[in-house]
């Protein structure tokens, strides 16, 4: 049934792009009206359900609604706002910023499961020591590790030891994961560090039972068992996830902080008080295809969608605002800034793997050669041509809606290709023969460009290639699918690649991290090692948000433009189109699970319907 | 050689086709049509025309000339990507190419201004503002190219092996058509894009070296059995009499008795090749970034459809579609006129 209409879906879109979409299919709304039930899209398959064993967007969001951490953002505030979730209240931060405590709502029950035996589990401090210890298990591979490894006392020694004997020892005492009552969690830290409440607020960072991730070992990524508002009802691999509202979920009210926004209080009106979950059941299905999302969407057989970035100019006018044919009827558009970064990396290591890499290292040619690469990069083509418009030039690697963002910050890179071409004259970079640039030692030179094997991607190749070209250097465009390019990200063989970075959360340590030596082959692609960085990032680490924390931020970004291991790009637009029956839905800059804090009433459509605003 | 054969005076095999072909009009109008694609890819190869088709002509999306220049607008660039705020540097880093930008930026005289771009171009323009006609030129070479050159490949291949199964048989003959059986067994399109998938390379002679390798299985099986017939014929006994070898017999005897069937079967996979290129590029498997072909062209509009640009979508398709009729026309009249009986 479900496939059937899929496949429907795609032979509508692949047939009819023309015809009348406007028709709401009778069956999809007459099954809503009993139920409260949203549905939306995922532009790409999830992984799976573990927190420790996935890391892509689309898995994190029924992670989000499965799990609990212990702490979390508030809906409305913004900047986003660090609150209690399962904790009683937030952290107790001591010994300087090395301890934390943390205590425990008692009586939160985990969702019924075979693994309980019929019994019902409750919440304990010891799940969440449980959950964080799994980060660092080496059988689990977590992409996830950096947020632990060497920040927990006698962590890192446990992991050592998992590697040589195969096995990690959950139930050895670690010194800095105690919980010295059922509800009580102590955490003590290597390093001061003030910003660690926001790996807790990380919806990766959830309490898992023992029990059930044993019971269920083979297969943990179909199994999620959690405290969370919803549980996993139906899956089907990569084509549709069905969440329920968790019968036993504990009693959570929607308090969100309104502040003096006008658009908050028209919220909060409707929402504030009520108990939540209010939506039942969520439906998730997966859809590749653009044009399939958007006629899904306008048969309203979707009820929020956000991800139609490349058909923008269908229901958007010149002026970024919706559509006249939409708004009469009730459709609604958030646009919003991702708190995310766009970046083209290069390759700073001297050798991938035995051979030499004519563009890493820090001698003042193979800079130059990096920076006129960089200076002939056309950023304006890639926002203006590429996204159509739907994007912001990005100056400075912490985005903005993220602690430490720098608005007056400007990218000390420019576009010039003029000068770009005399720096490398400058530096013995000869045109040979054909018009293209050797060595400076008269060894042939060429690029390679690694990209995807889709149209998005052949248009980045392309304005890469004719970017290139005007600097005369050779560009071989080298296209792997994308597992297949993390793969080789994580051994440093990447030489030139764009890549995203979207905020896990707000917090600038989320994107300075990416730049920081030791992290290289794991979230540190460009395998960027420098000392000058790597000192500062290291000193930011200990102190909390604030102008010493900028200031250090600010000259981390200079050192990394000095050695042009990155060209920022662009931070993209996110424009969500909700329908007129859902409430109370703010895009919030950091979680992608909002439909925990809203509701869907229908009496509302129908009156927009007939006309009134 | 095998006029020999014949009595003389009696005018050969090719010039009766030749004078048959000459009275089919729609076959010579499609000769001419072709005839003309083949002068343009000539001339393109030579670099007379269309050499620049890399260059930004127009305005991004330049609109074609006869529908005159209408700015759309479309969603504004944002105003930050112009302004030119000065970059405030940190003490503490040092930028080891400080001194030698400040150097060069002085030495750079003022910058020679910009040629302007031109706001309509003949058949419009392309997102980054290249011709579409020259794009079109272009993209009719390559494509030509690789029908052409995949097809006389996957010709050669078959008829090779399609001799050799016919005229020897036996353990010869059921290695071949094992072979055979093993590429019939996958779906074409499917062991196209497997294949594809395995080289993972883009260019031209990728793209040719695909087809030609997987397009040869249905030649075969016709030149086989030509030969199965041929291969006890008296003529070829006869030749055998007078001590000719084996590949003497295959490929001096037989051959040129059985080339109006693969001369039909290469025309009619030139034209299902210059298909299959399209199908590759406009999947994404097509022909490099730097060569553009009709399919990358298909493929470049599914986005700027979008936007209502319509222009590549129908200079592509129209080059597409009228090579492609003439050339299956023509091949239709060159079957009825090398081979009459099937009339």
């Amino acid at each position: 049934m479900t496939l059937s209409r899929f496949l429907l879906a795609v032979l509508i879109a692949l047939l009819l792009p023309g015809c009348d979409e406007r028709a709401a299919s009778p069956s999809a709304q007459a099954g809503a009206v009993q139920q409260k039930v949203l549905r939306f899209t995922f532009q790409a398959a999830e992984t799976g359900f573990d927190p420790v064993r996935v890391s892509d967007y689309y898995s994190g969001v029924v992670i989000a609604a499965i799990f609990d951490p212990l702490l979390t953002y508030d809906y409305l505030a913004r900047p986003a706002k660090i609150v209690p979730n399962t904790a009683v209240a937030l952290p107790e931060i001591s010994d300087g910023g090395k301890t934390y405590t943390l205590r425990i709502k008692p009586g939160i029950r985990f969702s019924d499961d075979a693994a309980f035996k019929g019994k019902p589990r409750e919440l304990t401090a010891a799940d969440y020591a449980y959950a964080i210890k799994r980060f660092l298990d080496p059988k689990n591979r977590a992409q996830y590790a950096f947020l632990f490894e060497g920040k927990i006392v006698g962590l890192d020694k446990l992991a050592a030891d998992a590697k040589k004997s195969g096995r990690f020892d959950y139930d050895a005492p670690v010194v800095g994961l105690e919980t010295p009552d059922r509800y009580t969690l102590r955490i003590r830290l290597n390093e001061t560090d003030f910003n660690f409440s926001h790996v807790l607020a990380f919806p990766m960072v959830s309490a898992v039972a023992r029990e059930a991730v044993e019971a269920y070992a083979n297969d943990t990524n179909a199994h999620p068992v959690g405290t969370g508002p919803y549980v996993l009802k139906q899956y089907v691999r990569s084509s549709k996830m069905v969440l329920e509202k968790n019968p036993h979920f504990r009693e959570m009210l929607w308090n969100a902080e309104v502040g003096d926004n006008p658009e908050n209080h028209q919220i909060a009106a409707r929402m504030k008080g009520k108990r939540l979950p209010l939506i039942e059941r969520v439906e998730i299905s997966v859809m590749d295809e653009a044009q399939s999302r958007w006629l899904a969407f306008q048969r309203r057989e979707t009820d929020i969608e956000y991800q139609l970035e490349e058909l923008a100019p269908k229901f958007m006018n010149a002026d970024n605002t919706l559509k006249p044919e939409f708004t009469s009827q009730g459709i609604r558009m958030e646009r919003s800034v991702d708190p995310e970064i766009i970046y083209l990396f290069f390759n700073t290591q001297e050798k991938i793997g035995d051979a030499p890499n004519p563009f890493g290292g820090f001698a003042p040619e193979k800079i130059a050669l990096r920076r006129a690469i960089a200076m002939a990069y056309n950023v304006e083509d890639q926002i203006r041509v590429i996204r159509k418009g739907q994007s912001v030039r990005a100056h400075y690697p912490i985005p903005p809606g993220v602690a430490g963002h720098e608005p007056d910050y400007r990218i000390g890179i420019p576009h010039d290709v003029r000068l770009a071409n005399a720096l490398l004259d400058k530096f013995g970079y000869q045109r040979g023969a054909d018009g293209y640039r050797l060595q400076p030692d008269g060894k042939y030179l060429i690029l390679r460009y690694f990209s995807q094997p889709t149209e998005r991607d052949r248009q980045f190749d392309e304005l890469m290639k004719r970017s290139l070209d005007k600097i005369g250097l050779r560009v071989q465009i080298q296209k792997e699918r994308f597992a297949e390019l993390n793969k080789l990200a994580d051994q440093c063989r990447l030489t030139l690649r764009h890549a995203a970075w979207i905020a896990d959360y707000p917090d600038g340590d989320n994107f300075m991290q990416l730049l920081y030596g030791p992290n290289s082959g794991q979230t540190n692609s460009a395998c960027y090692r420098s000392p000058e960085f790597d000192k500062r990032y290291e000193q930011s680490r200990r102190l909390p948000h604030g102008v010493e924390r900028n200031q250090l931020y600010r000259e981390m970004a200079r050192q990394m433009e000095a050695d042009t291991a990155w060209l920022l790009t662009d931070s993209r637009y996110r424009n969500v189109l909700v329908q007129p029956y859902v409430v109370g839905f703010k895009k919030h800059p950091v979680y992608a699970h909002e439909f925990l804090y809203m509701d869907i009433d229908r009496s509302d459509a129908r009156a927009l319907k007939d006309g009134r605003p | 050689m095998n006029a020999a054969a014949q009595s003389p005076g009696s005018p050969s095999l090719w010039a009766l086709a030749w004078r048959r072909l000459k009275r089919d009009r729609v076959g010579m109008v499609s000769l001419a049509l072709v005839g003309g694609y083949v002068l343009v890819v000539i001339a393109a190869e030579l670099g007379l025309v269309a050499a620049d088709w890399a260059r930004e002509a127009g305005v991004n999306y330049a609109p074609p000339a006869f529908a005159g220049s209408t700015d759309s607008g479309g969603p504004q660039v944002n105003a930050d990507l112009r302004t030119n705020a000065t970059v405030r540097h940190e003490p503490g880093i040092v930028d080891p190419l400080a001194s030698v930008l400040n150097e060069l930026r002085q030495n750079l005289a003022a910058a020679p201004p910009e040629a302007p771009r031109a706001a309509t171009l003949p058949l419009g323009g392309d997102k980054w503002g290249r011709d579409v006609l020259k794009k079109a030129v272009k993209g009719t070479e390559t494509s030509m190219v690789v029908g052409l050159v995949a097809a006389l490949l996957a010709v050669a291949i078959a008829t090779i092996m399609g001799a050799y199964a016919g005229y020897y048989g036996g353990r010869m003959d059921d290695i071949l058509n094992w072979l055979y059986s093993v590429f019939t067994a996958i779906p074409y399109l499917l062991l196209v894009l497997a294949i594809a998938a395995v080289l993972n390379q883009k260019g031209t002679l990728t793209v040719i070296l695909i087809l030609g390798l997987t397009g040869w299985t249905g030649i075969f099986r016709l030149v086989r059995a030509e030969y199965i017939k041929h291969r006890t014929r008296e003529y070829v006994l006869a030749a055998d009499a007078v001590g000719a070898s084996h590949a003497q017999r295959m490929f001096v005897h037989i051959l040129p008795n059985v080339s109006h069937v693969v001369l039909v079967q290469l025309s009619l996979h030139v034209v299902l090749f210059i298909k299959m290129e399209v199908i590759l590029s406009f999947l994404g498997f097509g022909v490099g970034v730097d060569t553009v072909s009709w399919g990358s062209m298909l493929n470049e509009s599914q986005a700027e459809l979008i936007l209502g640009k319509w222009w590549q979508l129908a200079a592509a398709t129209a080059a597409m579609a009228v090579l492609v009729t003439a050339f299956s026309l023509f091949t239709d009249a060159l079957r009825d006129a090398l081979d009459p009986r099937l009339k």
